[in-house]
């Protein structure tokens, strides 16, 4: 089975999509269902409002979050209400949400359920800390609508990545674009001791501060201006850049590029690990790209293995 | 007056509160919406709690640790418990509640049942709640509607798994439960009340342990309660940390003040008037919520109002000047005196921003009308040579250093003192902040001429 044992090796990992309808739900449900959760004890939840059965941007028909018997969710006092299947309540946190406080239930038996956990990553993180009396092994999340600060590696240790048709109609533009996000979360740990300075997007930019200095930390995120300064003054010098994690980097993919071209590098204090990528070919709007060139180019992009799970379901389950 | 009222004093009480280690949300909240205690009686009982407590601290570390690890669990259920008092139809996540605050209570008694304080919890009748909710007798803190509760519930249960779609079958368990629900709440309900009691209990619990903590870390002491005040070394907690920050030492202060008998205290700037204020203020609202005070030893007199004129009053959303605002607060405690209420008013430098000679007329006729209040217990400081026969506190103030150098430091011990005179250390002290020598020598010359 793909990526399944390499999930197993994880605590906490977290499943985003680079665009609604990317597939990720589907490739939730197609983890879930493959856990050993008879002797692997697994919660999941969601950040915000996930699990509607109707995408509630776009109207197209969304697979709903499946539980196994066994399994523990979290989500809103709302949605934990409204649910049909048996469950026996945990907890009742005091994170909040729009819909409610947050709870802790375990299913006690196969069922759909609507997930709407906590809503920002600070109380995710408080969630996720409230579950370690419950002797879970693996916490899953399923990100919200191109949310990827849910993968950030302060809160989840791997992740799995979502794209598709719905992120771009193009499969040469789907490929650049996807493999550009991939190479943010692949990039290098910093290994130096420390940086010589720290600077922030919002600093006044025209000091010395990038001049003098071959390893400069980013507070915060690095943007397009701070890095148009940096690589402005790569032709005098090495420039080494260091950021906290990919999720702090908001920058064009043509820059980041021209900038690594350069000589320029940029490393991260923090890294989670991508364990696979999904794709769905089928775009909300009617377009249904060639799966198989898809998932051979984006392969050959990223160098590592790229799933269509809907299509492929039966051949991985063989 | 509320705990929350009155947090924002600028007498240093926030930083009071904050110290304390509370383990839960609601006993924070239950702390800030607590009443302010006015009678002797309720002080005394409170503090016998806080010192059985502090000796079980002693005693018995371990327990209160796995007390206060407990307490982490304790949610504000209230909304929760009033929905059953008044025979609203709950649900799994109020059952779950109730369930959790039962066995919360349930492990506290456990945990007291050796000690001398468990005869306030064996009053707990908890096992008739639990039993309702922990049919099974697991003693876990979950809930659902367990199969146990009908011979129906199973069996419609058992039949819809096999038989997922059948509506009809989903629709005859959704009736079950809500059933069983109901009856659960009518089982319930007699004991609404003995669980508001037990959420306030351990509210309480929670708070008394704190403040048993912080008496201990903090070395604060447990007032007696008696007819006057006074303090030995008593200090200022805040300042003292700051104090300790930059490796100084906090000078503890003794003073005494009585109703019927105003105290003014005297003495140079920077003489530690405001901060000897600042304490007598933290130190009555610390004694009135009982909470042990930063002192070695003291009595002190409960009042029904604690009025503390303080500094730049100043007003810009009223359109009040600092002098007019002082002013109003001032004429509001003269009425509350005249009203007959118990009052402590401490009043830091009344009209020092108006011109000295009105000023200190103000003050010695304020000191004149309100010295023979049985009633009000007063404490001012001034700059002003004021005209009445009030008891007189002075700052130490300027004294040579032991060690022989010819240097000058402060000493900030308080001193009574026969004549009100104010001492003229004002130059002196500026001389000591380093203050441009050009400005002081021209002020000698004129003081010379004078």
């Amino acid at each position: 089975m793909p990526f399944i044992d390499e999930i197993l090796k994880y605590h906490s990992v977290s499943i985003v999509g680079l665009e609604k309808n990317t597939g990720k739900t589907e490739s939730l449900n197609y983890i879930i269902n493959r856990l050993p959760t008879d002797y692997f004890a697994v919660a999941v939840t969601s950040i915000g409002l996930d699990g509607e059965s109707l995408d509630q941007v776009t109207s197209t028909a969304k697979p709903e979050i499946t539980m196994k018997e066994g399994m523990f969710f979290g989500t809103s006092e709302k949605h934990y209400r409204e649910r049909k299947i048996l469950s026996e309540l945990y907890d009742v946190s005091d994170v909040t949400t729009a819909l409610g406080r947050v709870v802790t239930a375990k299913a006690l038996q196969e069922g759909k359920i609507l997930l709407s956990g906590p809503s920002s990553g600070s109380a995710l993180k408080r969630w996720m800390s409230s579950l370690n009396n419950f002797g879970i092994d693996l916490i899953l999340v399923d990100g919200a609508l191109s949310r990827l600060s849910t993968a950030s590696p302060a809160i989840s240790e791997a992740m799995v990545l979502s794209t598709g048709a719905a992120f771009s109609a193009n499969i040469k533009d789907l490929v650049a674009r996807t493999s550009f996000v991939v190479d943010l979360i692949n990039l290098p740990f910093f290994t130096g001791k420390e940086t010589e300075t720290e600077i922030s997007s919002f600093s006044d930019l025209g000091t010395d501060a990038i001049r003098n200095h071959t390893v400069i930390g980013v507070e915060g995120a690095l943007t397009n201006r701070l890095l148009q300064a940096v690589k402005n003054e790569l032709p005098k010098g090495e420039k080494e850049l260091v950021v906290h994690d990919f999720t702090r980097i908001f920058v064009s993919p043509d820059l980041y590029r021209s900038f690594i071209r350069r000589g320029g590098r940029i490393s991260v204090r923090m890294k989670s690990k991508l364990i696979a990528v999904c794709v769905n070919p089928v775009a909300p709007n009617g377009i249904v790209l060639d799966s198989d060139l898809l998932c051979s180019a984006l392969s050959a992009a990223i160098g590592l293995p790229v799933y269509d799970i809907v299509k492929d379901r039966d051949k991985y389950d063989v | 007056m509320t705990f929350k009222e009155i947090i924002d004093t600028p007498c240093g009480i926030r930083y009071c509160f904050d110290l304390l280690e509370l383990q839960s949300g609601y006993a924070r909240k239950y702390l800030l919406d607590s009443r302010m205690m006015t009678t002797a009686e309720e002080i005394v009982e409170a503090y016998a709690s806080l010192d059985k407590f502090t000796s079980l601290l002693e005693r018995e570390p371990s327990l209160i640790q796995n007390l206060q690890f407990r307490l982490q669990g304790l949610r504000n259920i209230s909304n929760t418990l009033i929905s059953l008092e008044e025979g609203s139809a709950l649900d799994d996540i109020e059952f779950f509640e109730i369930k959790h605050l039962a066995l919360l209570g349930d492990e506290v008694k456990q945990l007291f049942s050796k000690s001398e304080i468990s005869n306030e919890w064996t009053t707990f009748d908890l096992d008739n709640i639990i039993r309702i909710l922990d049919p099974d007798g697991l003693k876990i803190g979950t809930f659902y509607v367990y199969d146990s509760y009908s011979m129906e519930v199973r069996k419609l249960r058992r039949e819809l798994e096999n038989d997922p779609d059948n509506e009809d079958l989903r629709e005859r368990l959704l009736n079950e439960e809500e059933r069983i629900k109901r009856v659960l709440c009518n089982l319930l309900r007699p004991y609404a009340t003995e669980l508001t009691n037990l959420l306030h209990a351990l509210a309480e619990l929670d708070i008394v342990i704190s403040k048993a903590i912080q008496r201990k870390k903090e070395s604060f002491t447990i007032p007696t309660v008696g007819s006057s005040s006074s303090f030995e070394g008593m200090f200022h907690p805040e300042v003292k940390a700051i104090l300790a920050q930059k490796g100084k030492v906090f000078q503890r202060i003794s003073f005494s003040y009585q109703p019927g008998e105003p105290g003014i205290i005297i003495g140079a700037n920077m003489g530690g008037k405001t901060v000897a204020l600042k304490s007598l203020c933290l130190c009555q609202y610390l004694f009135q919520f009982g909470f042990a005070v930063p002192a070695l030893k003291a009595e002190m007199v409960p009042a029904e109002n604690i009025v503390f004129c303080f500094g730049d009053d100043q007003d810009q959303q009223k359109g009040l000047s600092s002098f007019a605002a002082e002013m109003l607060r001032i004429d509001r405690m003269i009425s509350l005196v005249e009203s007959g209420a118990k009052t402590l008013a401490l009043v830091d430098e009344p009209a020092r921003t108006t011109n000295p000679t009105e000023g200190s007329a103000l003050v010695s006729s304020l000191l004149r009308i309100l010295s023979n209040c049985p009633n009000l217990s007063l404490v001012l400081t001034t700059h002003y040579n004021v005209d009445s026969d009030a008891r007189c506190w002075r700052v130490k103030g300027l004294v040579e250093d032991k060690e022989g150098s010819d240097r000058l430091i402060m000493d900030y011990s308080l001193t009574e003192s026969s004549d009100n005179e104010v001492p003229h250390e004002a130059l002196n002290i500026a001389r000591k902040l380093g203050i441009s020598s050009k400005w002081l020598e021209e002020a000698t010359k004129i003081l010379d001429t004078q």
